[in-house]
């Protein structure tokens, strides 16, 4: 039926090597929602300070990562800031973008998890004597955290998707790197994609049960 | 009636199946060359972002020996057996190595271009010739000869970086940003890309010892009338001048010989 | 304030770049959300069992890679069922299904949304499933599904940068052969950037404004 060989030996052969970018994948993507989550957490609270320099970091940021290509923003930041003499490497460039990516959606999700959590809250942890930085760390952001779990789930598996932006800022040993060195090497497209996109399925899946174990610990009372 | 047209239909089709590739482009009217249009003075887009270069014109060339039009069809390096093997080109006219990894996946005619490779590096770098690379951030352009050859090599130093990049533009400006001290490329593209200007605290120190990089022109394994063609193709394009001609014309000063001493090919 | 070799030729190269953008991302958001309309009303028709290899097909393409997706749809069709597909083509198909992915699942929460009591009492005046669709789920789900369509849209429209993958030149695509040419980076990255920016932002507050006015009542 096919005149195409297949010729997955050739593939499989390379195994080991598209696991060891498959662990530079995952790093790469729990480094940059670790950042993100911290970032967004930093964003949102200075949305909340009201604060209006303050608030305008916070729209620049949310509406630059949310309203333009990831790609765009990795290539900006290997590319676009080296105008500026500030030399990143493909690893570093990559981070920065999918953090950035990351931090701006997160703060949209913390803002959407934020309103759900009624203002009375705020107001009586406020009476207890907290300032308003506690009231926020104590009271509202672990709530904020829990609402937005899921949101958070769908980040992370977009984070992983986005490191196989990197190789346009020639980052070679993620597994999409490795998967498109291989291909120079040996042209057997079909196959290696075949296979990295298995691994890939398999990645956001442990994620997603992951999460799910974690949500059901999390949230069963 | 319809009976006969379903026949006839089946026929023309079972026909087509048939016909080799050649007899489809000399049908079709039409060439695909898959060009690397960011590779100059190989391929590169004038002001008006139409495709120059000695790639080009050997395309012309070809689609003129067939007696069809040529349509360069770009493509990055790293999609040029993809973009053939998905049928979107006829034939590579793309400065690709003839490797024998390579060949176990597409057919290639004999050589019809071969490259010296130099080394550029950023002023700034303190890269004065190939050995000076050792440790230092080196790039070149994935799924190229040279890129392959100068990751084993630093590996083999077992310091500095390698990093590959998608696009012979893309090195040249990591380049000139500093972002690689040193880059491993064909001399021709090396000296085009030092002469344009556009790359500022640039220059070309030194040749790489890496063999000779002969390039072929590629179409598809079993497509044998097709690479016979090819392969004269090739071998008139000396015998007539022409390729001293495009030599002249897009590179300059002494034409590479096309044959490897004492063997045959 | 900048001194640059720009002409008005590059622009219109620019411009036709932008184009293909849109269009691509049009004709993957129509097609996508037809698809994605039937594929989400099929899965929650049916119940989980039925649709699960449905489910499964769509959760494939939002586990893997877009690039991947794109890589491998060419590599199939062309060098495996040798397909003459231009690269346009693949790209438009491959950008379909991964919007009827996402779209199925829009689609599936807001009918879902749709409270079953509400459905019954329609059934029970004697309304037809297709009536019941018509005149009940669909202005219903449409407020839920709305806003996050916009999302999905302009999703698309940012994912599409990475078509360059199959050779169609969109706008990035086309920046990246300016920057060639060019060698001006950070100014023609910028256009690039708020080219995207100046389409996406009004539409995404559209779809929150229409999210806040319509979640109020």
């Amino acid at each position: 039926m096919f005149s195409y060989t297949f010729q997955w030996k050739q593939a499989f052969a390379k195994l080991p090597l598209m696991l060891d970018g498959a662990l530079v994948t995952i790093e790469l993507a729990l480094l940059s929602m670790a950042i993100g989550i911290v970032l967004a957490v930093v964003l949102t609270g200075f949305r909340l300070s009201r604060i209006r320099p303050l608030v305008a970091i916070v729209t620049t940021w949310v509406e630059i990562a949310r309203n333009t290509p990831a790609l765009f923003q990795i290539y900006i930041a290997h590319f676009g800031v080296a105008s500026f003499g500030l030399h990143l490497s493909p690893y570093v460039s990559l981070l920065i973008g999918i953090t950035f990516n990351n931090a701006g959606y997160l703060a949209e999700n913390f803002r959407g998890a934020l309103k759900a959590i009624p203002d009375t809250q705020t107001r009586a942890a406020r009476s207890l004597g907290m300032n308003p930085i506690q009231a926020f760390v104590h009271v509202v952001l672990p709530q904020m955290l829990r609402i937005a779990f899921l949101p958070m789930t769908n980040q992370m598996v977009w984070a992983i998707l986005m490191t196989s932006l990197g190789v346009t800022v020639g980052m070679n040993f993620d597994l999409y790197g490795v998967t498109q060195d291989l291909n120079a090497l040996t042209f057997r497209t079909f196959e290696l994609f075949a296979l990295a996109a298995v691994i890939f399925y398999v990645m956001t899946k442990i994620v997603q049960i992951g999460a799910r174990l974690i949500a059901a610990r999390l949230f069963r009372y | 009636m319809k009976m006969l047209l379903a026949a006839t239909a089946l026929l023309a089709t079972t026909g087509l199946a048939q016909a080799d590739k050649l007899d489809d482009i000399i049908a079709s009217g039409t060439l695909r060359c898959a060009v690397v249009l960011d590779f100059p003075p190989m391929g590169f887009r004038d002001e008006s972002n139409n495709p120059q270069g000695f790639d080009v014109d050997y395309c012309n060339d070809l689609a003129a020996a067939l007696g069809v039009t040529a349509e360069i069809v770009e493509t990055p390096f790293p999609e040029r057996i993809p973009a053939l093997m998905s049928g979107r080109v006829d034939v590579g006219v793309a400065s690709t190595s003839d490797t024998l990894e390579r060949a176990k996946t597409v057919g290639f005619s004999v050589p019809y271009f071969a490259f010296e490779m130099a080394v550029t590096a950023n002023e700034k770098s303190g890269v004065t010739s190939f050995d000076t690379m050792k440790g230092k951030v080196v790039g070149a352009v994935a799924g190229t000869y040279e890129a392959i050859a100068l990751e084993e090599q630093v590996k083999a130093w077992g310091e500095g970086e390698f990093r590959p990049y998608q696009t012979q533009a893309d090195v040249f400006l990591a380049l000139s940003q500093g972002q690689l001290d040193a880059t491993v490329s064909t001399s021709t593209v090396a000296q085009a890309n030092v002469k344009s200007g556009n790359y500022a605290g640039v220059q070309v120190v030194g040749k790489a010892p890496f063999d000779t990089d002969y390039v072929a022109l590629f179409t598809n394994r079993e497509e044998y009338g097709l690479i016979n063609f090819l392969n004269l193709f090739v071998n008139q394009q000396v015998r007539t001048g022409r390729y001293e001609e495009l030599y002249g014309k897009w590179v300059g000063g002494e034409v590479p010989n096309l044959t490897v001493p004492n063997a045959y090919r | 304030m900048f001194e640059t070799a720009l002409t008005t030729k590059d622009l219109i190269f620019l411009a036709q770049g932008a184009g293909m953008t849109l269009v691509v991302t049009a004709i993957a958001v129509v097609l996508g959300t037809i698809l994605g309309i039937i594929f989400g009303i099929f899965r929650f028709q049916v119940g989980p069992w039925w649709a699960a290899p449905l489910t499964f097909l769509l959760d494939v393409f939002r586990s893997i890679p877009l690039l991947i997706q794109l890589v491998l749809a060419n590599a199939f069709l062309g060098m495996v069922l040798k397909l003459k597909l231009s690269g346009f083509s693949v790209a438009c198909g491959v950008l379909t299904l991964y919007t009827a992915a996402y779209c199925a699942e829009i689609v599936r929460g807001a009918v879902g949304a749709v409270p079953p009591t509400t459905r019954r009492a329609a059934r029970s005046l004697g309304m037809t499933w297709t009536q019941d669709m018509a005149y009940i789920v669909l202005p219903l789900a449409t407020r839920v599904a709305l806003p996050s369509w916009i999302g999905l849209a302009l999703g698309v429209m940012k994912d599409s940068a990475l078509v360059y993958i199959v050779q169609v030149t969109e706008l990035l695509k086309s920046t990246q052969i300016l920057i060639t040419r060019l060698q001006e980076p950070l100014l023609l990255l910028l256009i690039c950037g708020a080219f995207y920016f100046v389409i996406s932002f009004p539409i995404a507050r559209f779809g929150g404004y229409l999210e806040k006015r319509w979640s109020n009542d």
